[in-house]
């Protein structure tokens, strides 16, 4: 029975379409030549771009003639591969396909060249090892991504015209699919990248406030991870519901919360006993010098109200807007409660710092003063499990 | 004739690999499992033996190394994945007296020229 092979293609392109994921796409194509044309076998090759080799990625067929998927590869100086890339195929045939009969025949003709009847010969034999009669390649522009390897037909006829034509439409189809996913992956490649350089750089401004305050070695990384468990035990006690952008967010608000102590001075910062009026108030600045550094910024506007607000107080006796209760954001009474968390259990040069028992008790004490109580409870409940 | 047998337990691979020997006038036998192929072995002695590395239950090393405390002369090619993890097998196989190692994927006319090879230095030998 004869194939409406136009009338195959056209409902497989409909399918196509639906189909993101190249490798679904490939392994549909393989399926239906199979089933459709009645091949022995088939399979794909896929470029492997890292290693620069071609891996059979998809295969099909009777067992034992269909060559075991992810068994066998062409390295670039593969004589079938080479045949392909140096398009050999274009210059010795119009439409791009090697079909293994009409080769040989051209083995024989006298006006091809030595040197490329030689390339030929060896993609022949690598045809033979992998017993297939056809290859038909997927380019994009000249770059070959794929490779569509048949084995004869079950009836042992040769291909038609129409045949090949039809397997050439679906190789294009396969070098778009391949293509677009190549291009998707590779975007979200960049984006990751611009988002490691963000968090890097936050990192690296974070260290620049720890080294400017000599006794709190350490304290933004270790404030960042305890907010970051802080919010993650709020969630699970469903106390509030944290989207990934929050937790993001917090993250930076952690790393950024002291940015403002760059423009308090090291005299002040570092004093050894208590500050005076002046002392106190140009370090009660330094949330508000945050803001302004930060502010140019829009993309950090969430976090920036954790820099703002991380030393407002429950009760309203904090700085700098004295905010209380529930006008305080949530993201800086997490921030609020870590920060004074690691700033008693830190040695400083006038005092010993406080055990983590004597800290979880003084925390407990100003819980629903200081604290909002249900930030202060989830600190709690991280120190009985031993997480901090 | 000469004979190999494949050892894998992947019926793909095997169906494949006989197959693709046979037609290359090899008899080859066939084992899905290391306790099979110990099995075999001591019916039908083999002239090689390709065996897969990474199997379920008794591991491609492990089979490697009863075969050769069975028959120490046994020629045994290695068929390996490429992941880091299997480096140390390697090492092992080294060491138990593995000839060759092939890489999957591989090239077809590699892992035909080693078997090739192999298969044809046996010939050459007298006959005891």
């Amino acid at each position: 029975m004869a194939i409406n092979y136009k009338r195959e293609l056209e409902g497989a392109s409909k399918t196509m379409i639906l189909v993101h994921d190249p490798n679904t796409l490939i392994m549909m194509i393989v399926r239906m030549i199979v089933q459709k044309v009645r091949v022995r076998h088939a399979g794909i090759l896929l470029h492997d771009r890292e290693r620069d080799t071609y891996i059979l990625t998809v295969s099909r067929g009777i067992k034992g003639v269909k060559i075991p998927k992810g068994f066998a590869r062409m390295d670039a100086d593969n004589a079938l591969i080479r045949f392909f890339r140096e398009r050999l195929d274009k210059k010795l045939f119009n439409d791009g396909s090697l079909i293994y009969e009409e080769a040989k025949k051209t083995l024989k003709k006298a006006k091809v060249a030595r040197k490329q009847k030689e390339a030929l010969k060896g993609a022949l034999h690598q045809m033979e090892i992998f017993d297939v009669v056809a290859c038909i390649p997927s380019y994009f522009g000249d770059d070959l991504l794929a490779m569509l390897l048949l084995g004869e037909k079950k009836s042992g006829r040769s291909f038609g015209r129409d045949e090949i034509d039809f397997f050439s439409a679906l190789a294009s189809d396969v070098a778009m699919a391949i293509r677009n996913a190549q291009l998707f992956k590779e975007l979200e490649a960049e984006l990751e990248k611009k988002h490691h350089l963000f968090i890097h750089t936050t990192v690296a401004l974070a260290a620049a406030i720890d080294a400017k305050d000599h006794y709190t070695h350490g304290h933004t990384a270790r404030v960042t991870g305890i907010s970051l468990e802080i919010a993650r035990k709020l969630a699970e006690k469903n106390k509030e519901s944290f989207d990934e952008k929050f937790l993001e967010s917090l993250h930076i608000a952690g790393l950024l919360h002291d940015i403002g102590k760059i423009g308090v001075p090291e005299a002040i910062l570092n004093k050894e006993g208590t500050l005076n009026e002046t002392e106190r108030k140009c370090i009660e600045e330094h949330p508000l010098v945050g803001v302004t550094i930060l502010q140019p910024i829009k993309e950090l506007e969430s976090s920036i109200l954790g820099v703002k607000y991380h030393h407002e107080r429950y009760d309203g006796s904090g700085y700098p807007e004295k905010l209380r209760g529930s006008q305080i954001p949530v993201i800086a009474s997490i921030i609020s409660v870590a920060d004074a968390f690691d700033a008693m259990i830190t040695d400083r040069p006038y005092r010993k710092g406080l055990s983590k028992e004597e800290a979880i008790g003084e925390i407990k004490r100003v819980s629903g003063k200081q604290f909002d109580a249900q930030v202060a409870e989830a600190l709690i409940e991280l120190f009985v499990e031993g997480k901090i | 004739m000469p004979r190999l047998l494949i050892v894998d337990d992947e019926v793909d691979v095997r169906e494949f690999a006989a197959n693709f020997f046979r037609k290359r006038k090899i008899d080859c036998l066939t084992a899905s499992s290391g306790e099979e192929a110990l099995g075999l072995l001591e019916k039908n002695r083999p002239d090689l033996v390709l065996l897969d590395i990474k199997m379920a239950g008794v591991d491609g090393v492990e089979t490697l190394r009863r075969i050769k405390k069975l028959d120490a002369s046994l020629k045994v090619i290695m068929v390996t994945g490429r992941k880091p993890e299997e480096e140390g097998s390697l090492q092992k196989c080294r060491e138990l007296g593995a000839l060759a190692y092939v890489h999957k994927p591989l090239q077809l006319d590699e892992l035909e020229r080693i078997v090739m090879k192999e298969l044809a230095a046996d010939k050459k030998k007298p006959q005891k």
